[in-house]
């Protein structure tokens, strides 16, 4: 059940006390860092003390680049990752050798939790270098011994080959990606269920609806499990789902968490919706002070089944910058996932669009129709179209115009899905 | 039993051409096509000589294509005769889902296409009132 049961089944007020212990040691470690070296804070008596802080912005990450956060001697960072950066310099992150070792035991922590043994075959489909996802999982699953397949993204049909031929039993995956490689086991007259020994699913880097989560469950006949990262922590394993599925939990041994609303920066109580906000606690190269991490979530009250007192945060809503206004009405993509999986006929891919007309925003969103469910007349498309409406309405409380489009016709992707196009004039 | 093949397609420039190439490539013949637009989208339906063959053909292409049944009823192409019909099915009760025809030899015979409810009722009625009925391979070899 456990890969380091001492720390995943510490009691709270254990977990309390390192903490507080680590934030002190990580303040002092922080101030060798330019960005950090005039920290107002230089000691926290405790872990309440410790949101007087000034928070650390993803923007900050921007401007002090290249080297502005790096606190060790560069003879002792080992390696670096980073984010793509579409908007000006991207985000960099260091490591030394004992970050690489702690990054690679959570991951290896996390697999462990979901059942990944080591007589399982792991086939990794995200991206290598750069990206985190790729090497993270790489590492940490050959830590706990699984043969690992770093087969990294795209051509669909060589990831099935090798699932079959070397009998993957646990695969890494964005979840956009596997309903797209689903497809293509149909196009080649496979069934996963039967025809190949999967059964871990590990699908993160994305916001997801749990209704995708278990449409992907039910094609591929195994259990997937929501992962949560992001670079500037380490990348993948800082949460994950334990065997319960009910929120991931964040490795508190490692990050101090904490949850506030977006606007004004105070703490918001567990339950409640607001900015994740994390600090590393055990960081050498690049720790991080009260990180905003821009993902919307909460904090799941109460203790899991599991036996691990480690905080759990409920799904990824998405980040706060994907919140989109329509017409005054704020809302998020994955709100408009979440109420197309439910209807039957509807398919997997799914596309938002938002225009002006007449001086107004107007939101589109164009479905694809299942195959099967066609029966040959007009009254029964537009039956579901008025069906996936009234789904809208009534999860986003804006009415979209729904155009059906037909199977396969939206663009495909084997990378991050891009499922949003705002039109708008502004 | 008789069928048209029923297409759901996007209302947009090249897509119905799309559907032509595909049926010609087959050689299959078309007698008759009717379109039916929900705006962005719609739904077009085939009457074709080889309907297995342009039924498999589009399959494979991923077209999103149904068989629906049909009644293809034979009359003679002059003024009032379409109007005979009806009343027979309007006498029944009988409710028609879609409806199209096409002319086989000009002033002589011409075909109507019907989906309706009630087929059973409605071939009855029919051959009743001594109306043909063109069966698959009938169409096939007009």
């Amino acid at each position: 059940m456990f890969w380091d049961k001492t720390v995943e089944t510490m009691e709270e007020g254990a977990i309390k006390e390192m903490q507080l212990r680590f934030l002190n040691e990580t303040l002092s470690k922080a101030a060798g860092a330019p960005f950090y070296r005039n920290l107002p804070v230089k000691e926290v008596k405790s872990l309440q003390a410790f949101a007087t802080v000034p928070f650390t912005k993803k923007q900050d990450l921007r401007d002090h680049f290249p080297y502005g956060f790096l606190r060790t001697d560069l003879s002792e960072a080992v390696r670096l990752h980073s984010s793509s950066g579409t908007t000006g310099n991207p985000t960099v992150v260091f490591h030394t050798v004992d970050d690489l070792e702690k990054w690679t035991d959570q991951v290896a922590r996390c697999l462990y939790m979901v059942g990944v043994r080591k007589q399982d075959v792991f086939q990794n489909t995200m991206g290598y270098g750069l990206f985190t996802g790729g090497l993270g999982f790489q590492y940490g699953a050959e830590k706990l011994g699984a043969l690992t397949i770093p087969i990294g993204p795209g051509n669909s049909r060589r990831q099935i080959w090798f699932m079959q031929t070397f009998g993957t039993t646990v695969v890494h995956i964005l979840p956009s990606y596997a309903l797209r490689l689903f497809s293509v086991f149909e196009e080649m007259g496979l069934d996963p269920k039967k025809d190949t020994k999967l059964r871990i699913f590990l699908i993160g880097s994305e916001p997801h609806s749990e209704e995708l989560r278990r449409q992907i469950e039910e094609l591929y006949g195994v259990k997937a499990y929501n992962s949560y990262g992001l670079s500037e922590m380490c990348g993948p394993g800082v949460g994950f789902e334990c065997p319960y599925q009910d929120g991931m939990h964040i490795w508190e041994d490692r990050y101090f968490v904490e949850v506030i609303n977006p606007e004004t920066g105070e703490a918001v109580p567990d339950g409640e919706e607001g900015e994740l906000v994390l600090t590393t606690l055990q960081k050498e190269a690049m720790p991080l002070l009260r990180y905003r991490t821009g993902d919307l979530t909460s904090i799941i009250p109460g203790r899991c089944q599991c036996g691990r007192v480690h905080k759990r945060i409920a799904r990824i809503k998405g980040r706060a910058d994907d919140m989109l206004i329509i017409n005054g009405v704020n809302l998020f993509p994955i709100q408009i996932e979440k109420a197309i999986m439910k209807i039957p006929g509807v398919g997997k891919n799914y596309l938002i669009e938002i225009k002006t007309e007449n001086f107004m925003d107007k939101l589109y969103v164009k479905v694809e129709v299942e195959r099967e469910i066609f029966e040959g007349t007009l009254s029964s498309l537009t039956g579901l179209q008025e069906r996936i409406t009234e789904e809208l309405k009534a999860e986003i409380l804006v009415t979209p115009t729904v155009q059906l489009a037909e199977p396969g016709s939206l663009p495909v992707w084997e990378g991050k899905a891009k499922r949003v196009f705002d039109k708008r004039e502004n | 039993m008789a069928y048209h093949l029923s297409i759901f397609m996007e209302n947009r420039p090249g897509k119905l051409e799309r559907i032509t190439k595909i049926l010609a490539d087959h050689a299959v013949n078309i007698r008759a096509v009717s379109l039916a637009s929900a705006g962005e989208f719609g739904v077009a339906k085939f009457l074709v000589d080889k309907g297995e063959t342009a039924y498999n053909a589009l399959q494979e292409q991923n077209i999103t294509v149904s068989k629906r049944r049909i009644l293809i009823i034979l009359l003679p192409d002059k003024p009032g005769a379409m109007h005979d019909l009806l009343q027979v099915l309007a006498e029944n009760e009988i409710n028609l889902e879609d409806c199209y025809g096409f002319v086989i030899e000009r002033g002589k015979q011409a075909a109507l296409v019907i989906e309706a409810e009630k087929y059973p009722q409605a071939e009855g009625a029919l051959r009743g009132k001594g109306y043909k009925l063109l069966s698959d391979e009938e169409l096939s070899n007009l």
